[in-house]
């Protein structure tokens, strides 16, 4: 009841002040009026009566004043006070409240879009209801454990190994046998798969579901429905999709009747069941969009995979290799321990029943982990590098920070007549405070709010940083109410805690001494040493930014001239995934020769070859390798291994790499012939030391050994990173291969170069199977390119805070230095008329400005060197105490505290002593 | 010219304003110069009102809800604004009246105990 009446006089007050204020006015003057009549009535003179009535009143505008104060307003109406004036002062002094909004600006805008990308690469959660309710499953093994063969997700480490993969055996018990979550579902990410849809054939991304992923889960489709248990019967027994919104919305124009459709996938007729809700990433990570769903039944018929293991045939009914990924949901009322600890038993249980079990193996260990970001594979390489961008994102916010409160304390010194007057008109200290206050909290906030602006302006920058240059961004940033709280209490709490020093010191002022025009200006005040002890703590930051952007970007520069080992110009890369239900086993590698037959024939092509796995794609495959007469180990883990790849005909001429000794790959080698292989100087070297390997034989294959002729040596060549050195490998005809290959990345040699002559390429593919997807073309030099994306990451993000370290620096040097100087102008002007020369004087500002800069340096290399212990490991080709770049820093660093004090230096050298001394 | 303490104006207690202004504009709709003479008339020129603070008063309760203005017109004809007692303001004038006759009970009493005699 009050409350509506209470609303409504706030309403008024606030935004009908001055209709209310003449309601007040009417109403008193009528009170005065009535009153005087009465007094007039009683025999008193008009004008007396008015004074009377008036008198007895009170003035009115302490009765308005009175009023808003029982309104419950005064405190707004001060704060419009505040606030205008706040406003006025800062429209008074455009230059200092451009440089304090902007460089707040560029911190507040630095942090946030740091922290938006940070929380979506580790924070963000599946988009399903409950994801805090999921549980990841786990295991660990000692190195002597019984599982030797996964696809998926595994990290070593000296007591073992930690994996999320399982064999669908064991799955197939594990469910059965649970107990204690609510449902174990299991999935698989089957990465790109080939789609066909109105005679367009494209690439898409998938994930294989069990048939109660989406009753567990809990998604609902937007369309249709899920894939469930009826699907996930006996092979082929589900010939059914569940496709993305993203995949509706580009390939079917959001048509209702999407639903079923039939597609091809990977030429396998399937049908089109349920349309997943937008924002639904799966169950394997919270980034990306997976756009088809299919359930494990049709594994064998449309991603046949082939592992040569002891169970060939379906993977679904391999015992030996462990490569599905399970989840489940907590029971509510059993711990995680609980459930764990009977999950393992479940699992011992599986394991025993399903895989020989030697006396001395271990068996996995299981471990229930958070799953409610699923895998989360970004996570794991991208927590440390975030966390180490994050800090030094705080590091260019406490720079703008220090510069903000240097501002403001300057600032505050220029004021002290102003506070002066005020406290001797009597104004509470508190009240001054409270308005200083408020102009500081004004300034944080439209710093706030122009850094929010700018992080939405380059809000997709690092997700654009962390895509190369043809695969889609990893994520597209959004701004949500975590992040706007972020910028907000980040501008709030720099408001204040660097508010509160100037805002405090300008209340100290002594009224009698702070009204004198004069004085104390000649000699130099204590007061500066507050700004000058911000100026070193900010040049000691800009030191430490400096550094790490300069040793950044020389690494990046060190990896970019980095030899290779091959020449990786006008090499056009493309990959092509012959389809495993059109080409099964060997049948790929007939069609495969074709390809670099018909290739080879295209027009302005000097050479063609092709790599299972394409070279500084961050891949790599490893194979034992015993060499001629030494003895295989009974323990297959325990034989020594080497890089390998499969590679087309004319792959080492395509790639300039030189054969030292012996041969390449010429016609006699074929499909039948011996197998051979060219393996490269490093393997040389270790393996058969002061021989001449060609001609030797080398035995590999972890279970089944088989013996390779060595025909030839090549030159060392780098394989899967820049960073690495080249490590032994060997190269074999993909054509030799017993099971043939399922991916090949062509590399195409080009006098043009660029990809001028994809079109023409496209047509030579798609005249040998127009159902050939062309996938992920790039240049050789782009896919290094991105190689180097986590070094080129930290060279632009580290480089752009150093640039911003410096440019703040010179603001709050230049500030500090014109400040002193308009301080000391009457001390300078005593010196000149004493006799000293402008030059003087100009080296008197000069070396104070050097001397702040000497000692912020100082503090900046300890930074500096605390820092490198922990950015040592992502350098390449430097140490983290790399004097040169130390020495540079600090000289540039001294550079630019001249360059900004030279102005005010000028200036000091500049004073005209007689106007000087006038002044006084 | 100096009288009995019982007759002069008597100073307002705190917070009885209030009390006072929603009695006056119960009994009818009145502006604020017609509180003014309202109390003045019903306790016979006995207490003494500050001018200046009758309004902030008025401006309180009405920001309460107890009372309610409305422009109208006076009896010499002008315009001014009336105040009436609201719904709520008349549950709030009936428990402040049981308040303060219970305290002017005790204090009453209190005030009038004699010493016992022996």
């Amino acid at each position: 009841m009050s409350l509506r009446s209470r609303m409504a006089t706030w309403w008024r007050a606030v935004f009908r002040a001055n209709a209310l204020d003449r309601q007040v006015s009417e109403e008193l003057a009528f009170h005065i009026e009535s009153y005087a009549e009465d007094l007039m009535r009683g025999g008193m003179a008009r004008e007396e009566a008015m004074r009377r009535a008036r008198a007895e009143l009170g003035s009115a505008a302490a009765v308005r004043e009175n009023a808003r104060q029982a309104w419950g307003t005064r405190w707004w109406d001060d704060l419009r006070g505040d606030l205008r004036y706040a406003v006025r002062m800062l429209a008074q002094s455009p230059a200092f409240t451009a440089i304090a909004i902007g460089s707040l600006a560029l911190g507040i805008g630095a942090n946030t879009v740091i922290f938006t990308a940070a929380q979506h690469m580790l924070l963000d959660r599946l988009n399903v209801p409950h994801p805090e309710q999921l549980q990841l499953l786990w295991w660990t093994e000692p190195p002597d454990g019984v599982v030797e063969s996964m696809w998926g997700y595994w990290d070593d480490s000296a007591n073992g190994q930690t994996a999320t993969s399982f064999s669908y055996p064991v799955y197939q018990q594990l469910r059965r046998d649970n107990r204690s979550l609510a449902d174990i579902f299991a999935f698989k990410p089957m990465g790109l798969l080939t789609v066909t849809t109105n005679r367009q054939v494209y690439e898409a991304g998938s994930e294989m579901v069990s048939g109660n992923y989406y009753s567990t889960l809990g998604v609902k489709p937007q369309l249709g429905r899920g894939i469930e248990d009826s699907d996930d019967g006996p092979v082929g027994s589900g010939p059914v999709v569940v496709i993305s919104d993203k995949l509706w919305t580009t390939r079917f124009g959001r048509s209702p009747d999407v639903i079923g459709r039939t597609i091809l996938v990977n030429a396998i007729p399937m049908t089109i069941v349920g349309v997943n809700p937008p924002g639904f990433t799966g169950a394997y990570s919270a980034q990306g969009e997976p756009d088809l769903f299919f359930p494990f039944s049709m594994q064998p018929v449309v991603a046949p995979q082939d592992f040569g293991g002891a169970d060939s045939g379906s993977i679904l009914q391999d015992k030996t290799m462990w490569w599905v990924l399970l989840m489940g949901r907590v029971k509510p009322g059993v711990p995680a321990a609980t459930a764990e600890a009977e999950l393992n038993v479940a699992l011992h249980a599986a394991v025993r029943a399903t895989m020989p079990v030697k006396k001395d193996s271990q068996v996995p260990r299981l471990a229930l982990r958070d799953g409610s970001r699923g895998q989360n594979p970004n996570a794991d390489g991208f927590a440390k590098p975030m966390s180490v961008l994050m800090g030094l994102a705080g590091l260019v916010l406490l720079l703008a920070c220090a510069n903000l409160a240097n501002l403001l304390l300057a600032r505050g010194g220029a004021r002290q007549r102003e506070m002066s007057v005020r406290l001797a008109l009597g104004a509470g200290r508190r009240r001054i405070l409270r308005q200083m206050m408020t102009e500081s909290l004004l300034l944080a906030l439209l710093g706030g709010a122009a850094g929010l602006l700018l992080a939405f302006v380059v809000r997709n920058g690092v997700p654009r940083l962390l895509s190369s240059a043809w695969t889609p961004p990893a994520f597209s940033a959004r701004l949500s109410w975590p992040i706007l709280a972020f910028a907000a209490a980040a501008s709030i709490l720099t408001g204040v805690i660097f508010g509160l020093a100037p805002a405090w010191q300008a209340t100290r002022v002594q009224v009698s001494s702070g009204l004198k025009d004069s004085g104390q200006t000649v000699t130099r005040r204590r007061r500066g040493l507050g700004g000058k002890a911000i100026v070193v703590f900010q040049v000691a930051l800009s030191m430490l930014l400096v550094v790490v952007a300069g040793l950044f970007v020389q690494t990046l520069m060190k990896l970019g001239r980095a030899p290779l080992g091959f020449q990786s110009h006008n090499l056009l890369l493309f990959t092509i995934e012959p389809p495993g239900t059109v080409y099964p086993d060997t049948k790929s590698t007939p069609l495969l020769e074709e390809l670099e037959a018909r290739l080879a024939g295209v027009p302005g092509v000097q050479s063609v070859s092709l790599t299972q796995v394409p070279l500084i794609s961050g891949n790599a495959q490893n194979h034992t390798f015993i060499a001629e007469g030494t003895q295989r180990n009974p323990d297959p883990s325990r034989n020594p291994s080497v890089l390998v790849n499969q590679v087309g005909h004319d792959f080492f001429s395509t790639f300039g790499i030189p054969i030292l000794a012996g041969r390449g790959f010429d016609s006699g080698d074929t499909a039948t012939s011996r197998k051979v292989a060219v393996i490269n100087e490093s393997t040389a070297r270790k393996f058969f030391p002061n021989l001449d390997p060609v001609g030797r034989t080398f035995e590999t294959g972890f279970h089944e050994p088989e013996t390779i002729e060595i025909v030839g040596v090549c030159g060392d060549a780098k394989y899967y990173r820049v960073r690495e050195a080249p490590e032994p490998t060997y190269y074999e005809p993909y054509w030799q291969t017993d099971h043939g290959i399922r991916q090949a990345t062509f590399a195409v040699s080009t006098r043009v170069g660029g990809q001028a002559l994809l079109p023409s390429l496209r047509v030579a593919v798609a005249s040998v199977d127009r159902n050939l997807p062309v996938l992920d073309v790039r240049t050789q030099d782009e896919q290094i390119a991105e190689n180097l994306q986590q070094p080129r990451i930290f060279a632009n993000i580290t480089g752009g805070f150093g640039l911003l370290a410096l440019l703040l620096a010179s603001i709050g040097i230049y500030g500090i230095m014109a400040y002193s100087v308009s301080r000391r102008t009457s001390e300078i002007g005593i010196r000149m008329a004493l006799g000293a020369q402008p030059r003087r004087v100009l080296r008197m500002v000069l070396s104070e400005a050097s001397w702040l800069v000497i000692l912020g340096v100082a503090a900046g290399v300890a930074g500096a060197l605390a820092l490198g212990r922990l950015i040592g490991a992502m350098l390449y080709g430097l140490k983290a105490w790399d004097p040169a770049t130390f020495a540079g820093a600090g000289a540039l660093l001294m550079l630019v505290a001249l360059g900004a004090s030279w102005i005010p230096a000028r200036r000091a050298a500049g004073v005209d002593p007689m106007k000087a001394l006038r002044h006084e | 010219m100096k009288k009995d303490a019982a007759e002069t104006a008597i100073d307002l207690l705190q917070g009885t304003l209030d009390m006072l202004v929603l009695k006056a504009v119960s009994l009818g709709p009145l502006h604020g110069y017609g509180v003014l003479l309202r109390i003045q008339q019903i306790s016979q020129n006995r207490l003494e009102i500050q001018q200046g603070s009758l309004y902030p008063a008025l401006y309180r309760l009405e920001h309460e809800g107890w009372i309610a203005g409305e422009w109208g017109q006076s009896e010499n004809k002008r315009r001014a604004r009336f105040y009436k007692l609201t719904a709520a303001g008349r549950r709030r004038l009936e428990a402040e009246t049981k308040k303060w006759n219970q305290f002017a009970d005790v204090v009453g009493t209190i005030l009038s105990t004699r010493p016992e005699e022996a």
